[in-house]
Order: C-alpha cells, then structure tokens, then sequence
C-alpha cells in the first residue's frame, strides 16, 4: 500500500508515489550537489527534470495509474547518477586546471570513478567533480562557510559532512583551546575555492530512537556504530557528576564557586555544549530518504585513510616538481629581485588594504585574518561568558531570585530587576544564539532590523540597570540606630558569661542541599527560608560601666532612604536575649523577613562591666559575621572587619572606648582594663594586649561628611553617646574617666529621643 | 592501469565531435541525440548530455530554439552556430588525423 501524491513537474500533473517522490527528490539534490559551481546549474537541472517530467508523461499515457519507484530508478539509471558523470564527461569547464592530473589520481587506485555507462553499473564509490580529475586538494570553501570555510574545506577533502567537522572543531576548541589556534593557521595557510559538498550522507537527529533529541543515536546511524556509544559519551559528564557527588558532593561544591566547573570546561562541558549545538543545528531526518541519507555510505577509518594516502603520494610528486621549481626559481631571482622589490613596494600598500577584503593569500590577508579571529575570540569569550554566567544564574536562581525580594522594594524596583535582568542578559544570549544558528546553517537575512532591535532592547535593558541601581543605593544611603537597655538582672557570682544560641534556625538549611555548600559558611546571609533571611551581623563590644552594676544596651542599626525609614527598619530587628542567672544568650542572629527588607541591619551589644568585676564571652559568638555598608554620593563602601572593629561612628555615634577582648576567656575588670584571671579567679600576670584600642583620627571622606552632618537631630548634644568631635577633644583624658563619662549619661539617646518626635 | 579507466577517458576525447556530428545533421532534441548514439553502439548517460549541451551552448557553439510539441510543454531544439560549425570543422580536422595516425600505428606489421 502506497500513497499517491499529484506533482506539478514541469507543467504536467503527475500522479506519483510519495516514495518514489522522494528518491526523485533526492536525485536531482544529488545533482543540484555535484553541479554546485557549474555555471548553468540551474538550465541543466531544468533540462533534465524536464525530460524527467516527458518520460513520465509517457508512461501515463500507455496506460499507468501512476509513477512508481521502479519507473523512477529505471529513469534514473539511464539519466545516469552524478557519480557515474565523473567517468564520462570531457574535462571542459570545471576541470581546467587539471592537465595530466587524471592519471595520476587512477594510478594510485583509489576507486577512481570508472562509470561504464554501457552497464549501467549503478551507483558506486566515486568522487565528485573535484576529484575524479585532479588531485584532491586541501581548500577552504569559498562557498559554504561560517568563519572562513576551513571546515567545509576539510570536510570535503575527508568527504564528510560540514557539520561534523565543525562539531569536532568546537569540540577540540573547547576542550583543549588549540582547535582555535589550528583553525586561523589553516584560514591563513589554504587557498579558497569554491567546493561542492561531496558527503553522500548528512548527519541528521535520529527522531525514532531518542532520549533526549536524537543526537545521540543520529550520530550513531552516520558512523554505523551502535547507538549506545555516543550515548555513554555524551552522559559521561553526568556519570561523572553524580559520582562525585556522591563523594563528598564536590561536584556542587565546583558548580557553586567556579559558575560550573565541570559544566563549563573540560571535556564533559565540550560535550554538554556539543550535544546543545548539535539539538539546534540538525535538521530531524523525517522523510524516508532523509533517513537513507543519514545512514548514507560506510564511512569508516580506512576510507579516510585511502583518501588521506593516496593524497600523500600525490603531493610527494608535486613536492618534487616544486623542488625543481624552486631551483629554476633562485636562479632567476638574482636577476629579478632588484626590480622585484621595487614593484613590491609599490603594490603593497595596495595590496594590504585589498587583500583582507578579497581573501588573497598575502600578507594582507594573513593580517586580517588574524585580526578578524582575534575579534572573533573575543566576541566568543564575552558570549561565552555570557553564556556561562545565565548557566550559572539558572542554577543558583533560586537563591538570588529569593534574596532578590529582600533587596528591592516596591513595584517598579522588581519591574526594572526583571527588565534589566532580560534586556541585559538574556537578550544577547538570544542574539548571540541567532548569530551563530544563522552561521551554521548558513542562512542569512537581508533585513537589519532584527539587529537594531537586540541593540535597542539592549541599551533600554542598561538604562533601567542604571535606575534601578539609583533606586537600589538610594535605599542604602543613610543609616541609623535605635537602642534600647537590656534590663539585666545582676549575677550572684560577679561574674558574667555570654553566649550566643548556636543551634537557632539550623533545621531550615541542613536539610536544603542547596545551603549546604559554601553560603552557610561564608556569607552575610546566614540561612533564609522560606519568608526570611537569617542575619549574624551582631558584635559584642566590651565597655567599662561607670557604677558598680552590669548594663547591657542593645544597638539596631540599619540603612534606608533616610533617617526615619532606616529607623524603621532598625526597629523593626527582632533580637530577644535571655537571661538564667550569670549566663546572658543571645540569640544566633536576628531573621529579616521579605516586608523588612535587607538593608545592612546590624545589632550591637553593648556590655558594661563594672570594676573589679568578671565576665566571659563565650565562644559561641564566634559565628556572628560582621559586614558594614556605607553608600556615599559617589562610592560605596563595603566592609566586613570583624567583632573587633571598634568604629561604629556612622552616625557621628560612637563606642570607641570598647576593649579588646577574645572569646572564651575570663576577664576581670580593672581600672587598668582587662584582665585575664585564671580558673581560681585570680588575676594573671598579663594583661590584655592591647588594652584599649586607640583609635586612629580617620580623615573625613567627602561623601560620608555629607551624609555625617546632615541628621536632623534637633538636639546633637543631648546624645547619650557624644559625638565624635567632643570624643576627640577628650583624647588626653584617661580612658577611664572617659567611659565613666559615658556610662554615667543615662539620658535617652537622641535616636530615642528623635523617635519620640515621630 | 586500470583498463576501465583508459576506456573512459579514451570515450571522453571523442564525446564532443560525436554529438555536434549528430546536431550538424540538423535541429535535434537531446533525447534524440542519445538514441542515435545509441544506435550507432556508443553509449552515453543521458544526464552527461545535458551539461555538455548547456556548456557548449554557453560557449556560444550552439543556440536553441523552443519547438512546440504535441504533448505538454514545447523542448529545446539544439542547432549548431557559426561559431559551433568552425569549432566542428577543427575538430573533425582533428579526428582525421588521429584516426588516419591511430589506423597507420595499429594497422603496421
């Protein structure tokens, strides 16, 4: 049973089977190949579609229902295949340049072309038309190129399809980075001509046998190998991947910091990239001769080798003609070379400027190859990392979108996010991917619009990065605190021990494989869940309490737009500390919810302790991180000194009085400062080294100037905490009296007090 | 050597000459141009005809005109130019020799 299709071929209507449709179609492909640079192509094929077109009209008309396969064989065998043409034809046009050379490829016995169109013999290993006649020869194609047709050129030497070479080209590129020295050596190196594709077979994706796209198995059908090969290659990284993640979990410990390193380079990344490539450029074989072309001819090592030898004994004869040449030619060139280099210097700087662009083979055009691959390198980088860095982002996603939402506020900030994200990112990698599809498969579009659009896209997507980060540091700009005592209750033993709870919200990311690695440890951002960050920038500072109590004050600071609105948010920092006896715990760090936003919110724990008292910190608060932003006109600053970063003086606020302490060790207070005492609670003979951090006068930065004196506190001098011009006035004073100072001014701070105006 | 080879190319020399004879003899459709080869016992594919035609005609040798068949679509009708009738001449000049050359070399005891 056969489908029977109507074709209008050459002005008559001809009822035909769909098969033997196709194998029409794929003859006169064959011929449309073998006469590619022929230059009444287009006549010739007409012409003996037409007779095809006569000769089916004629069986029809003796009575046939329709065209079948063997009709069209048969017209075909005797029309002839253009493998058999080689054998047959006069050299006149296209084989010009091969005098004398036919003998030379048959004497080598390659399977010359020996068509007897007297037998009919079918098709059968042969060449196409630059073969037949001349000596095969290494070419770029001038004709069917992507870069500069060093590919095509191989793959019709190696009798390949294009596609293949390509691929192993990227591949060798990508894995070892030399196939791109190769390929400029090459471009520079080979003459151009225009060559037809001789490759009997395409690679296709195979759409019966897939996992994925076909690739796979299309890949397996060109070489005739079983299909289970290229799959285990193409895996490979996968395997490789799950194994080691197994161990350890390393893989993800790579992907996480190297933005995918087994992804990204490396042999299993070149074969990730191939397979994608591959998806996109393969065309899927769906008709029935698409699947024969596929499977094609046998192609396997030793024919590549036959062609590959039988090239060598050839140029070993052509090698051996140059020598003489060369010989005549020195001879000739005493005489020569005085008028030689005249000319040469007059035409060279002609020859330059043309020769890039008409692809000579000069130095003209071995500079501007370089120079236009060393463009494309660079192109190629900045896609590639482009590329990588939307991998990357895909996959770690989750965790930025999610903190996203903590960083913005408001509609328009996630609109212009999202805006820039895509206009800035994605839309070159779609650009990028345009490109490159439309080098591959060689098509190209006349109109420039498409190119004008990505470039407005483009540069709307970097004007709404440039709001939005306006946006983004003007929340940033100006920071604030609020306090609050901690009513403490006094320890029965004159001793103090702080701790911090260690074990707070560790339940949310254990669990979450994607916390598990790296972030946990390293960032700011301790833990998020779901509706929450969970923030460690707490410090301890130490202070000497000018009565003979314990005093704890607890410090929020944050950012925003202004004073208020980062009071706000420091306020809004839940920090609940517990008390049982002598030991104080403080909670692990403090969660930020979506609504609150990120803004550097910090807590400070001011401890005062009393002369002749002790204290411990314990070493649980060794997990708190520290992390300081300070956003002016035209910088921002980002710090993360530790606990023992004794500045906090943003707001013209100051703690700098604070000691120098270590955790887990027993202190005692003296009027001479800390003293380390030992498990009998007896002073030990060194003192803390050093004592108390002096600190450095810090020259004032013009952005942080203005943001310094712009509070509008109505009342400066009524801070509990002195400003930081009357501390420096009081640097002569003793440290001790100095902190008594502090501590003995109870009165509310001016951020209390500025609260109690809102 | 192999003796296919030398066949072929041996058949490829005298290809031209043959088919401008068969035009000389007046108008002819390329279909009838193989059978009349055929008739005479040298064989050609059909498919190598119709480039050669083209080429020869693109080289100005030979023109064509379109002939109104009875059924379907009119065919190309090929006939020899002036130029094509001095190309002709040569290479039957040509042949002449070979053949007398060939004839004397085979033909001596």
């Amino acid at each position: 049973m056969k489908k029977i299709i109507n074709i209008n071929f050459h002005s008559r209507v001809i009822p035909i089977e769909e098969t033997a449709y196709e194998i029409l179609q794929q003859y006169v492909e064959s011929l449309r190949r073998y006469f590619a640079n022929e230059e009444g192509r287009e006549e010739i094929i007409s012409d003996i579609e037409n007779r095809f077109s006569e000769l089916f009209a004629d069986k029809l008309k003796k009575g046939a229902a329709c065209i079948t396969d063997d009709d069209v064989n048969a017209i075909i065998a005797s029309m002839g295949r253009p493998e058999e043409f080689a054998g047959e034809e006069p050299e006149t046009s296209h084989a010009s340049s091969a005098t004398g050379a036919g003998s030379g490829t048959s004497a080598t016995g390659s399977g010359t072309a020996s068509g007897t169109g007297a037998t009919g013999s079918g098709p059968q290993q042969g060449y196409g038309p630059y073969t037949a006649d001349e000596p095969r020869r290494l070419f770029r194609a001038s004709n069917d190129k992507v870069l500069g047709g060093v590919c095509a050129g191989l793959a019709n030497y190696l009798k390949l399809d294009p596609a293949i070479v390509r691929l192993l080209f990227v591949l060798i590129t990508f894995t070892w980075g030399f196939g791109f020295l190769l390929y400029i050596i090459l471009w520079i190196v080979l003459p151009t001509k225009a060559l037809a594709t001789n490759a009997r077979k395409r690679l296709y994706r195979n759409p019966d046998d897939r996992v994925i796209a076909g690739v796979a198995s299309g890949i397996a059908a060109y070489f005739h190998i079983d299909v289970w090969i290229p799959r285990l290659i193409f895996s490979l990284p996968l395997i490789i991947g799950i194994v080691t993640s197994i161990f350890q979990n390393i893989w993800w410990h790579f992907f996480r910091w190297d933005g995918g390193h087994i992804l990204a380079d490396g042999f299993g990344g070149s074969l990730f990239i191939a397979y994608i490539v591959l998806w996109i450029v393969l065309p899927e074989a769906i008709t029935a001769s698409e699947k024969l072309e596929m499977r094609g001819e046998k192609i396997d090592l030793e024919s590549i080798k036959n062609t590959v030898k039988s090239d060598l004994e050839s140029f070993k004869g052509r090698a051996r003609d140059m020598g003489a040449e060369m010989k005549e030619s020195f001879q000739n060139m005493g005489q020569q070379m005085g008028s030689q280099i005249r000319q040469n210097v007059q035409n060279f700087s002609a020859e330059a400027g043309a020769a890039a662009r008409k692809s000579n083979s000069g130095i003209g055009h071995a500079i501007g190859v370089v120079f236009k691959a060393f463009f494309l390198m660079i192109a190629g980088i900045v896609a590639f990392a482009l590329v990588m860095l939307l991998v990357a982002l895909a996959f770690s996603g989750g965790g930025l979108l999610d903190l996203k939402s903590y960083v913005l506020d408001g509609f328009w900030e996630d609109i212009l996010a999202w805006a820039s994200f895509i206009l800035c990112l994605v839309v070159p990698v779609i650009a990028l991917l345009t490109w490159l599809i439309r080098r591959i498969t060689g098509i190209r579009s006349q109109r420039h619009y498409l190119g004008y659009m990505f470039a407005t896209l483009w540069v709307i997507g970097l004007i709404s990065f440039v709001v939005l980060a306006g946006m983004v540091i003007n929340n940033f700009r100006v920071r604030a605190h609020s306090e609050e005592d901690f009513a403490l209750a006094q320890p029965s033993h004159g001793n103090l021990i702080i701790r911090a709870r260690t074990n707070v919200h560790r339940e949310y990311y254990d669990d979450d494989w994607w916390f598990n690695n790296g972030w946990r440890h390293h960032g700011y951002f301790y833990t998020l869940n779901d509706d929450s960050v969970f923030l460690n920038t707490v410090q301890i500072k130490i202070l000497r309490s000018d009565d003979s109590s314990y005093h704890m004050r607890i410090l929020r600071g944050s950012l925003g737009p202004g004073t208020n609105a980062a009071l706000d948010h420091a306020r809004q920092i839940n920090f609940q500390i517990a008390q049982t006896d002598s030991i104080v715990l403080l909670p692990g760090g403090f969660p930020v919810t979506r609504d609150q936003k990120f803004r550097n919110q910090q807590v400070i724990v001011a401890v005062y302790i009393p002369n002749g008292k002790k204290f411990m910190i314990d070493n649980s608060v060794n997990r708190y991180d520290w992390m300081n932003l300070r956003v002016g006109r035209s910088h921002i600053e980002f710090d993360d000194h530790d606990r023992n970063d004794d500045s906090y003086d943003d707001e013209g606020f100051s703690l700098e009085n604070n000691f120098y302490w270590n955790s887990g060790v027993q202190y005692m207070m003296t009027t001479e400062g800390l003293q380390r005492v030992n498990a009998m609670g007896k002073p030990e003979d060194r003192p803390e080294r050093p004592e108390i951090k002096e600190r450095p006068e810090k020259p004032d930065r013009p952005g942080k100037k203005e943001n310094d004196e712009k509070p509008e506190n109505p009342t400066p001098g009524n801070g509990g905490y002195r400003y930081k011009e009357p501390a420096k006035k009081n640097n002569a004073d003793t440290p001790a009296t100095r902190s008594s100072t502090m501590l003995m001014s109870h009165r509310p701070s001016r951020f209390v007090l500025f609260s109690l105006f809102i | 050597m192999n003796i296919e080879n030398t066949q072929s190319q041996m058949r490829k020399g005298i290809l031209e000459f043959c088919i401008l004879s068969v035009i000389r003899r007046g108008e002819a459709y390329p279909s009838d141009i193989v059978e009349e080869m055929k008739a005479a016992n040298l064989n050609i594919l059909e498919g190598t005809l119709y480039p050669l035609l083209t080429r020869l005609k693109n080289a100005d040798m030979l023109t064509y005109r379109w002939v109104e068949s009875n059924s379907g679509p009119p065919r190309k009708y090929f006939s020899l130019t002036p130029k094509g009738e001095a190309f002709y001449g040569e290479l039957q000049a040509t042949w002449n020799e070979l053949a007398n050359a060939v004839h004397a070399l085979t033909q001596k005891i």
